[in-house]
């Protein structure tokens, strides 16, 4: 198994004295290229704070990150921005598109950033796959939630990451935006190799993923591999026990 | 509500600061020329009080009713006026005094002071009550004789004079040489407010300031038990009619009001800046008041859903205004103490000296201040509180607040289109219309121009910053950062309103230093023209100060001469017209040689016949009592003219003349040095003798300077750049303070700028999420801001040649130039407004850069 991305002995803490939170609790875990994982976790399990740590949005208090062989944790923040911008894709759950650039623009932003033009085939089939047509011309404003999420899957593809994390793409969605969404992110995993690593609450979402981690306290509490909605199901209700 | 007001008052602290800057400054200028005017009256109110401390009254010849300052001569009276005054029942003392003028010359022969403080010659008192001056045992001793005199300590200290020195003083003659005897105090003080005072013994004062057998002034104290009202009454009763007697407290009184009105230009010039800051500043106001308002959507909605009415929160925001103003208002009194303070400090060092004292804060300045600062703010903050009152309920639910709706521009345009056109039209009336408030209808059209404008700015707003982002995207590109200024364009493009108005801040200031800046350029072509024809003669002589001119000795030194010719004169004065009951401006001129010298229009027949009947010679276009009057029918008739020192005396209108800029009449000098004495000429024209170069001639004529230390010997050419000089220094001074209009306006876009990233806290941390470095996020900020500010300042250009224009249109009958457009200073002023934008940006782009990521993305 080749890693993407490691995480070992993540610890983190919120807050001072009395008021303090243990959001991450001692994770060690990796994460195979080439796969889609989702972590998953009731609220304050700590799985948006190992996203953000993994994504190198946020800093450990202890242990280490490895994307690839690149610790995280010894980067400056103009280091951490390049790495960011090079081998880092980002979903998030809302507002995840610039409303004064439109659809081509949107997708096309990490490059822009980097100021590298893009790869025109590799951008051909990204938004091919992404199934926007003819609204790439169009404002944010203008595109539903769902055309809005799939703007900013392909532009966390457009830039070839290592790998890509979303926070809770399909949260805001309906269930057949959500679908759509999820569909192609499994696509892009399949058929482009890409690693993907999601958070989310919800099972079905869940079930599009090669494994789901279960967070609990900031600990890892179990791991299901080629999950399905019941066995995540099972597995929640068992846990919540 | 207040309590809500005041929380949201103490959470926005730093864009209140900011806004607040702009009413602290219009407050400051407001209190700061009120403090100022004050101090100074109740700082020269105390000196004259000291001065007539041991006087009950005075006595003294009456002032002109009419006439100008410049070439005044020092009024004086017969030498027995004082035995009628000592004959008077209830004096006790009466003491004649003499003073003039008296500047002191140093070792190298030139001038010291006369630009500022008065330079003062006096007959020493000899009863000690009578006078402030006081001579210390350790100090020498009063003048006592002829070619004695006493100077004040501090002069002497600064000229390091001492007793036993010789000592040279100019009067309206040439240098003369003194003893020095004395060092003089004034009360406890060195000196009265940077004057230089010369003391002589009593005759040879009258001797020197050519008053043989006259006096300036006789000061009385009573008996006691007699008061200053009655003998004032009493004395003035034995007086002849051009005499007079006043209390000493009328004296200070009088004294005080003509300082005051000598300041007035300051007051009037510091209120102006106030207004110009007043308004730049509402701008500001209204803008952060909105995008507040714009912000808080979602709280003000949540007020609503839980049972706030409309009103209850237009008047949350009104409150919260309220308590903005109040503070900044205070802080700008304090600024204004502050700014007088400086002010009195700078004329100090400037040479102008004023007397030591406290500052005077009265109640009325304090209540102007805070009615201006609380008044503009709640105007402008009253269109965001509206609007805050318009948002609905359901506003609180719903997620995604920017996408408001697009208003239509029609009606934009069209209200815009009015008022812009009102204010121009309003501009018009003031410029080509007669009638006696031209001046505020021309400002007020320039205000309503400039709302106008701000209206119909948001139209033209995302063309410009397509236009102006073109090159920028260019150059970008070339670095391989398209995003950056990419996102600069967009961003300055998405609120048309917000980029406009705070351009418009800008604009106004920008519109002003344009305006000024080519009047300036205009009237510079202009008056270099004017001074050319009115002095046509190669040399000019004129006296480096204000208070008396050239000596007519050294007139008739020049014309002996070998190296010049032609030589004449040039005065001005009023006179009084009875027959047409008017008091007019007139030059005084000497027939016989004023032919080539001076640009009169009048033929050489007509100066002859002037001459020949020391007549009067009347202007073509010459304002008559009822209006324009044609000059024909004025010929051959006799008009009765009363001078300044009140000789009257009858002269026949002999020709006609085109020239008027010495006003509509031409008198002969004879007829202008009746009853003056001593006589000085404020002009003296010389040509250069047949052969002789005029540089030649120019140093002979220095050379025949050098015992009258303050004739200023100029050519042709050196005068005109003298004269354009002048317009230089006046155009720094303007654009210097129009500077701080500017300075308003940057704030503004500071403020705009800032409040736009709270924002777009959010898509500022996606930005940084996907890649974007600190350096990208604080380039597009600043981009931003340099659109916005080249934005404003384009519109103010527009504005500002407009305005220029019209303004050159309107006086070209005024003798103004051809319009000018200076270019170079143009292109300079569009180039310093984009680098202020990048200052502008300083603040913002440092803070967005700063931002979390974190807590930029999960920003509610």
């Amino acid at each position: 198994m080749v890693s993407a991305i490691t995480v070992k002995d993540a610890a983190k803490r919120y807050g001072q004295g009395d008021a303090v939170v243990t959001a991450l609790a001692g994770i060690t875990a990796e994460f195979e290229a080439g796969k889609f994982t989702a972590i998953m976790g009731p609220s304050g399990s700590g799985k948006s704070t190992l996203l953000h740590c993994l994504a190198g949005l946020d800093t450990l208090d202890e242990g280490g990150i490895f994307l690839g062989d690149i610790a995280l944790s010894e980067l400056s923040d103009k280091e951490l921005t390049l790495v960011r911008r090079e081998k880092v894709g980002f979903i998030f759950q809302a507002f995840n598109l610039i409303p004064t650039l439109n659809a081509k623009e949107n997708i096309l932003l990490p490059l822009s950033i980097a100021g590298v033009s893009a790869d025109e085939a590799w951008y051909q089939e990204v938004v091919d796959a992404v199934g926007l047509g003819d609204r790439l011309t169009h404002r944010p404003s203008e595109l539903s939630g769902g055309q809005q999420q799939r703007v900013a899957a392909a532009r966390a593809l457009v830039s070839r990451p290592e790998i890509v994390f979303a926070d809770e793409p399909s949260g805001n969605l309906d269930s057949k935006s959500s679908e759509e969404l999820l569909e192609f992110m499994r696509t892009a995993v399949d058929k482009f190799g890409q690693t993907i690593v999601m958070v989310t609450h919800d099972a079905s979402a869940a079930s599009h993923a090669d494994r789901v981690i279960f967070l609990d306290d900031g600990k890892i509490a179990a791991e299901i591999l080629d999950p399905t909605t019941d066995s995540i199901l099972d597995k929640m209700k068992q846990l919540g026990d | 509500m207040l309590k809500v007001a005041w929380s949201s008052v103490l959470a926005n602290k730093i864009r209140l600061l900011l806004t607040s800057f702009s009413i602290v400054i219009g407050v400051a200028f407001v209190a700061g020329s009120f403090v100022f005017t004050d101090t100074i009256t109740t700082r020269f109110d105390r000196l004259f009080a000291d001065i007539s401390a041991g006087v009950d009254v005075y006595v003294q010849p009456v002032a002109p009713e009419f006439g100008n300052d410049f070439g005044q001569v020092e009024l004086s009276m017969p030498q027995d006026v004082l035995n009628d005054v000592l004959a008077v029942d209830g004096v006790n003392v009466a003491e004649a005094g003499v003073g003039g003028f008296a500047q002191l010359v140093d070792s190298e022969g030139d001038v010291v002071g006369g630009f500022g403080p008065p330079t003062l010659g006096f007959s020493w008192s000899q009863d000690p009550d009578m006078t402030p001056l006081r001579i210390a045992p350790e100090n020498g001793r009063p003048p006592q004789t002829a070619g004695e005199v006493a100077i004040d300590v501090a002069t002497a200290r600064t000229q390091g004079y001492e007793i036993g020195d010789t000592v040279s003083l100019l009067f309206t003659g040439p240098v003369e040489h003194f003893t020095l005897v004395g060092l003089a105090n004034f009360g406890d003080e060195d000196n009265v407010a940077g004057a230089t005072l010369a003391i002589f013994e009593f005759e040879e004062a009258q001797r020197l300031f050519g008053l043989e057998g006259r006096i300036s002034q006789i000061s009385v104290s009573a008996e006691p038990g007699v008061l200053a009202e009655d003998l004032a009454a009493r004395i003035g009763s034995v007086l002849s009619e051009d005499v007079e007697a006043i209390t000493a407290a009328q004296s200070t009184a009088d004294q005080t009001a003509e300082i005051q009105e000598g300041l007035g230009f300051l007051t009037i010039g510091l209120l102006v800046f106030a207004v110009i800051a007043v308004f730049v500043g509402s701008f500001v106001i209204y803008n952060t008041f909105r995008i507040i308002v714009a912000q808080r959507t979602r709280e003000l909605a949540l007020l609503r859903a839980i049972g706030a009415t409309g009103g209850q929160v237009t008047r949350m925001v009104v409150l919260e205004a309220f308590i903005v103003a109040l503070v900044s208002s205070v802080i700008g009194i304090f600024a204004g103490i502050g700014l007088s303070l400086f002010l009195a400090f700078a004329l100090s060092a400037a040479g102008l000296g004023f007397p030591d004292g406290p500052m005077t804060v009265l109640p009325r300045t304090v209540i102007v201040g805070l009615l201006v600062g609380v008044v503009v703010t709640l105007v402008a903050s009253v269109v965001p509180a509206r609007s805050a009152s318009r948002i609905s309920p359901v506003a609180a639910m719903q997620a995604d607040l920017s996408a408001t709706p697009r208003k239509t521009l029609r009606k934009r345009t069209i209200v815009g289109l009015g008022v812009s056109g009102a204010g121009f039209a309003l501009v018009a009336v003031g410029l080509f219309g007669d009638f006696g408030n031209n001046l505020q209808c021309l400002g007020l059209g320039a205000v309503v121009a400039f709302v106008g404008i701000s209206i119909l700015a948001p139209i033209a707003a995302r063309p410009f910053a397509t236009f102006v982002g073109w090159p920028i995207r260019k150059i970008f590109n070339l670095f391989g950062d398209h995003v950056s200024a990419e996102l600069a364009v967009q961003n300055t493009r998405r609120q048309p309103r917000r980029t406009a108005s705070t351009a418009s801040a800008l604009m106004i200031g920008v519109t002003l230093i344009v305006f000024v800046a080519i009047f300036a350029a205009s009237i510079k072509v202009s008056v270099g023209n004017t001074v050319a024809e009115i002095f046509p003669a190669d040399i000019s002589v004129s006296s480096s100060n204000f208070t008396i001119g050239v000596s007519p000795d050294y007139t008739e030194n020049l014309r002996a001469l070998p190296e010049i010719g032609q030589v004449t004169t040039l005065n001005s004065t009023q006179i009084r017209i009875q027959e047409l009951g008017i008091e007019t401006d007139v030059a005084a001129i000497e027939p016989d040689t004023a032919g080539g010298m001076v640009f009169s229009g009048a033929s050489d027949e007509d100066l002859a016949e002037l001459g020949r009947t020391n007549g009067l010679l009347i202007r073509e276009d010459f304002e008559g009592a009822g209006g324009q009057e044609r000059a024909e029918e004025q010929l051959g008739k006799t008009f009765t003219i009363e001078l300044p020192n009140g000789t009257v005396e009858t002269g026949r209108v002999v020709g006609v003349f085109t020239d008027g800029s010495f006003g509509d009449y031409i008198i002969t000098r004879d007829r202008f040095v009746t009853g003056i004495e001593p006589v000085t000429d404020a002009f003296v024209l010389a040509n250069a003798a047949e052969g002789v170069s005029v540089e030649a001639a120019k140093l002979a004529a220095e050379d025949a300077a050098l015992v009258y230390p303050n004739a200023q010997v100029q050519t042709k050419t050196e005068l005109v750049a003298d004269a354009e000089a002048q317009i230089d220094g006046l155009l720094i001074i303007f654009t210097a303070l129009l500077g701080l209009a500017i300075i308003i306006a940057i704030l503004g876009i500071t403020n705009t700028l800032a409040l736009s990233i709270i924002e777009r806290t959010r898509e500022i941390g996606l930005l940084r999420a996907v890649g974007m470095s600190r350096r990208q996020l604080r380039r597009m900020i600043r981009w931003e801001s340099v659109i916005v500010a080249v934005f404003g300042a384009f519109l103010g250009m527009l504005t500002g040649i407009a305005l220029g224009w019209a303004v050159v249109q309107a006086l070209k009958d005024e003798g103004l130039g051809d319009f000018a457009l200076p270019v170079g200073q143009l292109v300079t002023l569009i180039g310093v407004a984009a680098i202020a934008g990048v200052f502008a940006a300083i603040y913002p782009a440092y803070k967005a850069s700063r931002l979390n990521i974190l807590d930029a993305i999960s920003y509610q």
